[in-house]
C-alpha cells in the first residue's frame, strides 16, 4: 500500500477512547515535581491510575498489563496524552527502557517477577550506568560485580542516575570480569536501591531539586538471579536499551508538538511587542516539531513493515534535543522580564505567571537534552561514522 | 495510516536512478554545460532524453480516462528526488509533475485543449509560463506553451506564437528563456470558474516537486562531500577523520532527513489530479506545502555550502562537478518567491490562527468528499 495519511476508523476510535479517559482522569491541579518526595509519590499514584485504566504500558503485550498497541497507535496515545497535559511519567526509564529490554533478554521468571510491578507503578526504575570516569565513554566503567556463590558482590561508584533518589530499583552495568577491558566482561544486573551496601546520594540539578543521584556500592550483595541475559553480554544489551532510548520512545513527538503549540500561542499573545526575528524563530520551531513528528510516523511505518532502527536513531536524538532547547529559548525571549520569577507565590497567583514559571522550568530541563542519553557530540560522531561511513578518529 | 512507499514506487525510482547513473554522470553534465550552443546542447542530451521518454513517466499524473497513467503526486515524488540527485537537465519533473497535468485539467473542460492532449502525451514538448514570471525553462524542446495573464484564466498556445531570448542562468544546465508574444492567436483560452483552483493546485505541485528535487540535490552534494573527505589526506590522514568535518556533514544529513518526511507528506496530501483537488483543508495543506518548500531549501542550502567548504579550494573551482548540483539548488531555491514567500505565508497562517495547532493536528483535517 502506498502512502496513506488518513487515520483508520479503528485509530480514530482509539483516539476518542484515550481522549475521554484522560478527560476524566487527569488531575485538575498539576502535580508537584517528581524530583521532590511529595511529587514523586503523587506521580507514582498517577502511574497506578494509568495502570487501572490499562493505559500505563500501551505498547506492551496484554499478558504483561499492556494493550499490545502498534507504534502508530502508540503515537496516537501520546498525542492525546500531551494534548491533555497529563503528568510526566515518573517511571519513564522503566516503561520505555528497562521494560522492552527485559522482554527481549529476560527469562520468563524475570519477566513475571518485574514486569507486572513495573506496569502498576509499584516499582519505579532508574538507570545506573554512568560513572565519574565513564560518561560518554561508557565502556571505561570500572564498578565490579564479582561472583561469590549465588550472589554478585558489587563495589564502585555510579553517578547521574536520574530519579534514583526516590526510585525502587536500578538497572545497571557492572564489570563481572575484573580482568576485562572496554566492552568485554560487562554484565547487565538489576538491584533494589535499598540493598545493604548501596548508598544513594541525591545531586541537586539546575532547578535545585535532586533529580539525579550518585550511588556508592560497598560489598553490596546482589543475587545472580538478577543478571539479565548472559554474563558478559551487558554491552550489547545496554546498546539495545540505548537504541530504544534514542530511537523512538524516550521522547515522543507529541511532547514537542505540544510545546510548539504553547510557544505559538505565547507568540500570538506577544506579537505586537516582540521582535520579528524572535517571532520567526517560533515559526521555525513549530515547523521542526512537525518535522520530528512526521519523521517518527515514517519510522514507525517502516518498523511496522519489518524494518529496523539503527544508527539513524542518533539523528533523532540530536534533532529533538536541540529543538527543545530552541523552543524554550524563544519562549524565555518572549516572556522578557517575567521569565526570571521563581518564587512559589506564583503558583497560586495569576495564570500567566504560572505559565512563565513552567517555561523557565522547561528551559532548565531542556539544557540537559543535548547531554543525557549520549551527548550530542557523540551522536554526531555516530551519524558520521555509521550513517555516512566516515572514519573513526 | 501508512507512511512508507510501496514496492512499485520504489522500483520506479530505482529504474530512473539506474538510468541516470549511466546517462547523467558529472561528465555528461559537463559535456552539456560546455556545449557552445543550443544545438550542441541538444545533441549532448539527445540519448538521455529519448531513454527517459521510454520510461513513460511523462503522463503519470494524467487521468487514465485521458490516456495517462492516473497516478497521484505521491507516486512521482521519489522520481523528482532522483531527477534532483542527478541534476537532470531535462524538464521531466516540470512536464510530468505540473505542465502535462495542467493541460489535462484544461482538456477536461475545453475541447480544443482536449484535441492536442494526445500529441502532448505522445511526446510533444510543453512549457509552462507562470502568470507572474516571463522566464520559462525548456522552450527549445517545447511545441506548446501554457500560460495566462492572471490566475483567473488559462491559455494554450503553439510555441510559434512567441519569440524569446535565451537568458543565462547561474545553472549552466537550465535552458532559461524570456518570452515575448509575437502573435496572439491562442489555441484556446479558458476562463472557467475552476481555473483559479487549478493554478493553486499546480503551484502546490510545483512547490512539492521542486522541494523533492532539492532533497535529491542535497543528498547528492553531501554524498560528494563525504566521498571527498575520505579521499583527501592532510596531516597524514583523511580529512574526514576530523570531528570538525564529521560534525558538519552529520548536520547536513540531519537537515536532509528531517526535510524528507515533510516533503513526502506534502506530496501524499496532494489530490489525485489537478482537476480533482485535494480533500484536505486547503489552509492546512498550504502550510504543509510551504513547510516542505522551506525545509528542502534549507537542507540544500546547508548541503551546498558545507560541500563546497569540505572540498576546500577545489570546491571553488569550475573543474569540480559539485558546481552543477549546487547551482541547480540555487536556481530552484528562488522559484515561486523562494524561501521568503513560503515562510511568510506559513508564518502568517500560524500567527493569525488560520491553522489548528496541537499534537492531534499533524495530518490536518480532511474535508468530506465533494465539499
Amino acid at each position: 500500500m502506498s502512502i496513506e495519511l488518513q487515520y483508520t476508523a479503528k485509530q480514530r476510535a482509539l483516539r476518542q477512547e484515550v481522549r475521554e479517559w484522560l478527560q476524566t482522569n487527569v488531575p485538575k491541579k498539576s502535580l508537584a515535581s517528581y524530583d521532590t518526595a511529595e511529587g514523586f509519590e503523587a506521580h507514582r499514584q498517577w502511574e497506578r491510575t494509568l495502570h487501572s485504566g490499562r493505559w500505563s504500558m500501551v505498547t506492551w503485550p496484554e499478558k504483561f498489563g499492556g494493550r499490545g498497541l502498534d507504534l502508530i497507535e502508540w503515537l496516537i496515545f501520546e498525542e492525546e496524552y500531551y494534548r491533555a497535559d497529563a503528568p510526566g511519567r515518573v517511571n519513564q526509564n522503566g516503561v520505555f527502557l528497562f521494560g522492552p529490554t527485559l522482554m527481549e533478554y529476560g527469562t520468563d521468571e524475570q519477566k513475571a517477577r518485574f514486569l507486572p510491578r513495573l506496569a502498576s507503578g509499584e516499582d519505579i526504575w532508574a538507570q545506573v550506568w554512568s560513572e565519574p570516569q565513564a560518561g560518554s565513554d561508557l565502556a571505561a566503567l570500572r564498578s565490579t560485580a564479582i561472583r561469590d556463590g549465588d550472589h554478585y558482590v558489587v563495589n564502585g561508584h555510579k553517578i547521574w542516575s536520574t530519579r534514583a533518589v526516590f526510585a525502587d530499583w536500578g538497572f545497571a552495568l557492572f564489570r563481572t570480569d575484573p580482568a576485562s577491558e572496554r566492552h568485554r566482561g560487562l554484565s547487565y544486573i538489576v538491584f533494589p536501591l535499598d540493598t545493604p551496601g548501596v548508598r544513594v546520594r541525591g545531586i541537586p540539578q539546575l532547578d535545585g531539586e535532586a533529580g539525579f543521584a550518585e550511588i556508592f556500592f560497598e560489598d553490596a550483595r546482589i543475587p545472580v538471579t538478577n543478571l539479565i541475559g548472559a554474563e558478559g553480554q551487558g554491552w550489547s544489551i545496554a546498546m539495545a536499551t540505548a537504541g530504544f532510548e534514542r530511537g523512538l520512545m524516550l521522547r515522543s513527538p507529541a511532547r514537542f508538538q505540544r510545546t510548539a503549540q504553547r510557544l505559538v500561542e505565547l507568540a500570538r499573545r506577544a506579537q505586537s511587542d516582540a521582535d520579528p526575528g524572535l517571532l520567526a524563530s517560533v515559526t521555525q520551531c513549530w515547523m521542526d516539531a512537525e518535522a520530528y513528528a512526521l519523521s517518527t510516523y515514517m519510522t514507525a511505518s517502516r518498523l511496522m513493515s519489518g524494518g529496523s532502527i539503527g544508527a539513524e536513531a542518533s539523528l533523532n536524538k540530536v534533532f529533538w534535543s536541540e529543538l527543545d532547547l530552541r523552543m524554550h529559548r524563544a519562549a524565555i525571549g518572549l516572556l522578557g522580564a517575567r521569565a526570571e520569577l521563581r518564587d512559589r507565590l506564583g503558583e497560586s497567583a495569576q495564570e500567566d505567571l504560572r505559565e512563565a514559571m513552567r517555561w523557565m522550568d522547561g528551559f532548565l530541563f531542556s539544557l540537559a537534552g543535548p547531554i543525557y542519553a549520549g551527548a550530542n557530540e557523540i551522536q554526531r560522531n555516530i551519524i558520521a561514522e555509521r550513517v555516512l561511513g566516515m572514519p573513526k578518529v | 495510516m501508512q507512511f512508507t512507499f510501496d514496492e512499485d514506487q520504489r522500483l520506479a525510482a530505482q529504474s530512473l536512478r539506474d538510468l541516470l547513473d549511466d546517462l547523467c554522470t558529472g561528465a555528461d553534465l559537463r559535456r552539456a554545460a560546455e556545449a557552445c550552443d543550443a544545438t550542441s546542447f541538444t545533441v549532448a542530451c539527445a540519448t538521455r532524453r529519448d531513454r527517459i521518454k521510454e520510461l513513460g513517466f511523462d503522463a503519470a499524473l494524467v487521468p487514465e480516462a485521458q490516456g495517462g497513467l492516473g497516478l497521484r503526486p505521491v507516486d512521482l515524488v521519489l522520481l523528482a528526488e532522483e531527477a534532483g540527485r542527478a541534476a537532470l537537465p531535462e524538464p521531466l519533473v516540470e512536464t510530468a509533475g505540473v505542465a502535462l497535468p495542467l493541460l489535462a485539467a484544461l482538456a477536461a473542460i475545453d475541447p480544443r485543449a482536449d484535441a492536442v492532449l494526445p500529441a502532448a502525451i505522445g511526446g510533444a514538448g510543453i512549457a509552462l509560463r507562470w502568470p507572474d514570471s516571463d522566464l520559462v525553462v525548456g522552450i527549445d524542446t517545447a511545441d506548446l506553451v501554457l500560460t495566462a495573464e492572471s490566475e483567473t484564466s488559462l491559455a494554450l498556445y503553439s510555441v510559434d506564437q512567441f519569440e524569446w531570448v535565451a537568458r543565462e542562468s547561474v545553472d549552466p544546465l537550465r535552458r532559461l528563456t524570456q518570452l515575448r508574444a509575437r502573435a496572439v492567436e491562442p489555441i484556446t483560452v479558458s476562463r472557467d470558474a475552476s481555473i483559479p483552483s487549478l493554478w493553486r493546485e499546480a503551484r502546490r505541485c510545483a512547490a512539492v516537486f521542486d522541494a523533492a528535487q532539492l532533497i535529491g540535490l542535497a543528498d547528492r552534494m553531501n554524498a560528494l562531500a563525504v566521498a571527498y573527505s575520505l579521499e583527501r589526506k592532510q596531516f597524514g590522514k583523511a580529512i574526514g577523520a576530523n570531528q570538525a568535518v564529521k560534525h558538519q556533514l552529520a548536520n547536513v544529513q540531519i537537515q536532509i532527513e528531517f526535510a524528507r518526511p515533510v516533503v513526502y507528506s506534502a506530496a501524499g496530501s496532494l489530490g489525485g489530479s489537478l482537476s480533482a483537488p485535494t480533500d484536505m483543508d486547503t489552509r492546512w495543506l498550504d502550510a504543509r506545502v510551504a513547510h516542505a518548500a522551506i525545509a528542502a531549501r534549507d537542507a540544500a542550502d546547508l548541503a551546498a555550502r558545507t560541500a563546497i567548504q569540505v572540498h576546500g579550494a577545489m570546491g571553488y573551482s569550475w573543474e569540480l562537478d559539485l558546481q552543477f548540483y549546487a547551482k541547480r539548488s540555487w536556481a530552484l531555491s528562488g522559484l515561486h518567491g523562494g524561501r521568503s514567500a513560503h515562510f511568510r505565508s506559513l508564518h502568517e497562517a500560524l500567527m493569525q490562527q488560520r491553522i489548528e495547532l496541537g499534537p492531534d493536528q499533524l495530518f490536518g483535517r480532511s474535508l468530506p468528499r465533494g465539499a
